[in-house]
């Protein structure tokens, strides 16, 4: 798409003329735009699994004999376990807990999602589901940073966004405004809380648009947010168990600060490992079981405080992998890839397109069948109830009725 | 208005990395210190140490002929998909594929190069550590140079270029060559930059001009080259771009690392390009991209924007960029036009820029004499504030200015001089590898918490420091230290941090806090 390439950003969402909207103004969009803000209450909860998931092995086309044809020692067969869903696909062994909420109609399935000429670099294709971006487009802000612009950029609350990490991904960064990168919040509070740092961070900015007054009101922002995260997280502490692996902890902290009431619209987390070059079978098992437990935890969590039909998960990796395996029993980079969509909102679940096309193949490797930006748009305009075409530079087509 | 010792340190921070107290204590006008530093830079002195030097043969530096369709990206920095052979010193010695170096061999089939996805574990484990190795010598030693080497205006302009010319490969001597490139012709004409960055095998395999072959042409590099390296967009047609990746067909690199015209791959036919019509080289084509004034125009901006202010001003650019086209894209001359322009030390340009991580870091080592025990840290500290040299984040670069701060990097950076000068523990989890060396890390390999060892020389601050009275000695050291004027609550902050220090410790203390400002984030 090169007509749209990167000189958007500067020309349809709010570029940084918005930073000389007079203050009263502010007030007024603030009204105007409560709802919006809001989104009823619902939030997103992205999961990132880093490293290039291999789909087909998570998602099982089952009953296809290209499937084991392509995959001889690789492909799981079905007296292994292989958890039946519908169109002769089935989940991985490993994913009984995800197959519990695709019974229970809280789980969707999104197969051969990607984007045109993809790229197999680990690094760019996470650069570009992040950015939500073309692969000929270089963006420095992240889909969900300018979601974070556009949908309130004069909210002094850096906690709209939240990544329970240790430091900020792309896809959380606008250009105006930034999510919050938080291990935990006590911890986070804790360096908020170093005398030096706390006496700087009470300064007020002087309210120009200086450089300096940037950095002071970033630091403020923080340091209040901090406060709020660290005294709201106090409310709810989990009584479900999580899977003890660190991504069970990030998601028990996800659950918990959503249980406090915490008014976060978007939160971030990543399960990395996925590259299965070699000896995919065990790794891969591991991880999916972890995934499944932990989301499976997260869902209970949510569903018992009754915050599961307003949260949406959206389960996504940068690409998926060759439909073949390699001499190592791995599977090298390779495309199109599901996505998992969690949640008690949903409309539509169950698997929701077509399984893999196995027989039209482009080099070996799947076709994409869906743009993840129309996902991003139907995330961004029917759930959130956000400006999908401002936000992504482009109008995608919607996926209808999905949320 | 600026005082002369901060028009000077102002100088020092744009057209370097920051002033040394000695620097200041000399005290000469910007003009001289200008004129020294384009003495100093005269000299060319290649980054290169045996530790940056990665050793295996490019021969699998060279793609595998790309069947129809096949992905053009493949090359760039995705280990898996690369034809990978053996051949690296020590730790891949025991690789079977070896003999695929040898040369063909009579009476005996070939075996086929060794690929990675073809590797064991172990394998892939040793490559990628002689491969981070390698970038973590190159990095570092580039970040010593930053803060010791006397070529300060050569190494910031190397910097800068760095960033312009942005460029992402797995391979480490392919990084440091172009590097290399740049740092020797940083500050001579744009025309031999630009031709001789484009014949550089890392931008010819990132932007996949290995591939561009007459029958199936590939426009990766003359886009960009176009878009980000000379004119910016909109002043170009995508007929021009078609038109140019044809004049670059042909374009790639052999086994030893050098540019190749490969004749038969030439689309030698008539090409009409901006309005000219001939059967132009790639070479051609560079040069009618440098006849548009709005190349010279481009280019002078983006070095406003950095060397000056993020906000560009017209009335500024429009004589450097004039000048710039007159003279031949001569960077030393318009590098002295700027820095000798009087509205280059207007407090609205002084103080006023956010420094990116790698100039916070060389600003702190080259200011107080830093030296870390182990260098380790200074990667783990880059990655954490969102700039790791070699490891740009795509063609476009480091965005820069207000992009490098959110609530987590800010809180890094005010932390940072405390573990640095005075052992407090840096603690971060890190996301994956950036450079697909290694993405599956654990989170252990990822985690760095620890004190990190250091020396600082502070002797040549308090001797900056040594006619001043105890009483003024903190607003004496902030005029020093930071570029943006103290706020007064800080300068009460910093008196009462060292009054409470012991006096042999006064001096780190208010260097510390000082460091520690959000003041100090600005140059």
């Amino acid at each position: 798409m090169p007509t749209t390439r990167r000189d958007f950003l500067k020309t349809s969402v709010l570029a940084s003329s918005l930073l000389f909207v007079p203050s009263f103004l502010h007030a007024l969009d603030r009204q105007g735009l409560k709802d919006l803000r809001d989104a009823r209450g619902r939030r997103l909860v992205v999961v990132q699994l880093g490293g290039g998931n291999d789909g087909l092995n998570t998602v099982i086309p089952y009953r296809n004999d290209l499937y084991y044809k392509a995959r001889p020692t690789l492909g799981i067969r079905e007296t292994s376990g292989i958890l039946a869903l519908d169109k002769d696909l089935g989940f991985n062994p490993a994913m009984t807990r995800l197959k519990g909420l695709y019974d229970q109609g809280q789980l969707a399935v999104l197969n051969s999602v990607g984007y045109p000429n993809p790229d197999r670099s680990h690094f760019r294709s996470m650069d570009i589901w992040q950015s939500g971006s073309a692969s000929d487009q270089y963006l420095s802000t992240g889909w969900l940073g300018r979601y974070l612009d556009s949908n309130c950029p004069s909210c002094p609350t850096a906690y709209n966004g939240l990544e329970v990490d240790d430091t900020l991904s792309l896809a959380m960064k606008g250009d105006l405004r930034k999510g919050l990168a938080l291990k935990n919040p006590d911890r986070f509070h804790q360096l908020t809380q170093n005398q030096f740092i706390k006496q700087v961070s009470r300064q007020q900015p002087a309210g120009t648009l200086s450089e300096l007054d940037y950095l002071y009101k970033t630091l403020a922002e923080t340091s209040s947010s901090a406060d709020y995260l660290h005294q709201t997280s106090k409310v709810y502490k989990s009584a479900v168990a999580y899977p003890n692996s660190e991504f069970g902890r990030n998601l028990k902290t996800t659950a918990e600060l959503i249980n406090s009431g915490v008014g976060s619209r978007v939160f971030y987390v990543s399960l990395t490992g996925f590259d299965t070059h070699v000896r995919q079978q065990e790794q891969q098992g591991k991880l999916l079981g972890d995934l499944s437990d932990v989301l499976g935890s997260f869902a209970e969590d949510l569903q018992k405080a009754g915050n599961f039909d307003d949260t949406l998960v959206l389960v996504f990796s940068e690409f998926g992998r060759r439909v073949s395996q390699n001499a190592s029993n791995g599977t090298d980079h390779g495309t199109a890839n599901n996505v998992l969509l969690l949640g008690g909102g949903l409309k539509q679940r169950g698997i929701l397109n077509n399984a893999p096309d196995l027989q039209n193949l482009l080099d070996g490797d799947l076709r994409h069948q869906l743009d993840f930006r129309s996902l991003y748009a139907t995330v961004l305009h029917d759930w959130l109830e956000a400006d999908d075409k401002a936000i992504l530079g482009n109008q995608f087509e919607r996926l209808k009725g999905l949320v | 208005m600026t005082t002369t010792q901060q028009q000077l340190q102002h100088l020092y921070w744009r057209a370097g990395f920051g002033p040394r107290p000695e620097d200041v204590a000399a005290g000469l006008t910007p003009r001289k210190a200008l004129r020294q530093m384009l003495r100093d830079s005269e000299k060319v002195e290649l980054l290169d140490s045996p530790q940056m030097r990665y050793t295996e043969p490019l021969a699998q530096f060279q793609p595998v002929v790309p069947a129809a369709g096949k992905p053009q990206s493949d090359m760039v920095t995705t280990p898996d998909q690369t034809a990978m052979s053996a051949g690296m010193e020590a730790p891949v010695a025991a690789l079977p594929a070896r003999s695929a170096l040898a040369g063909p061999q009579k009476g005996r089939p070939q075996p086929p190069l060794l690929r990675r996805q073809d590797m064991s574990a172990q394998q892939r484990k040793m490559q990628n550590q002689s491969i981070q190795q390698a970038f973590y010598a190159m990095n570092t030693g580039w970040l010593a140079r930053m803060a010791n080497s006397p070529a300060q205006l050569r190494e910031k302009l190397t910097f800068f270029w760095h960033g312009h010319f942005a460029c992402r490969v797995r391979r480490p001597d392919a990084a440091l060559h172009l590097n290399n490139t740049i740092r020797q012709l940083a500050l001579g004409k744009f025309s031999d930059l630009l031709l001789a960055v484009s014949k550089e095998p890392a931008m010819l395999q990132f932007l996949n001009n290995q591939q561009n072959r007459k029958q199936r042409p590939n426009e990766n590099f003359a886009r960009e080259v176009m878009e980000l390296f000379t004119m910016g967009r909109g002043n170009y047609s995508e007929t021009d771009v078609k038109e140019a990746a044809r004049a670059f067909t042909g374009w790639g690199y052999n086994a030893q690392g050098e540019f190749v015209f490969r004749e038969n791959q030439h689309d030698d036919g008539s090409k009409t390009f901006l309005g000219r019509t001939g059967n132009f080289t790639g070479e051609q084509v560079l040069a009618i991209i440098l006849e548009q004034p709005r190349t010279a125009e481009f280019i002078a901006t983006k070095l406003y924007r950095f060397f000056v202010n993020d906000t560009p001003n017209p009335a500024h650019i429009q004589p450097l960029a004039q000048a710039f086209f007159k003279s031949g894209y001569d960077i030393s001359a318009l590098l002295e036009q700027m820095f000798t322009a009087e509205w280059f030390y207007e407090p609205a340009n002084v103080g006023t820029r956010i420094k990116s991580p790698v100039e916070l870091l060389a600003g702190i080592k080259r200011t107080m004499g830093l030296q870390l025990v182990d260098d380790k840290p200074l990667i783990v500290f880059q990655k954490a504030l969102g700039q790791t040299l070699f490891q740009p984040p795509n063609v476009a670069g480091w965005p820069g200015g207000r992009n490098w701060i959110d609530s987590s990097s800010l809180l890094y950076r005010l932390q940072l001089p405390s573990v640095l000068l005075k052992n407090a523990e840096f603690n971060v989890a890190l996301k994956q590898d950036e450079n697909d060396i290694a993405p599956n890390l654990t989170k252990a390999e990822r985690t760095f918490q620890q004190q990190v060892k250091t020396t600082v020389k502070l002797a040549p601050v308090q001797a900056l420091l040594a006619k001043t009275p105890a009483p003024q000695q903190s607003a004496e050291l902030s005029r020093f230290v930071l570029q943006a004027p103290i706020r007064p609550e800080n300068r009460a902050l910093i008196q009462q941090a060292a009054d409470k220090a012991p006096a042999e410790g006064r001096l780190r203390t208010m260097v510390t806090s000082l460091l520690s400002l959000p003041e100090y984030q600005l140059m």
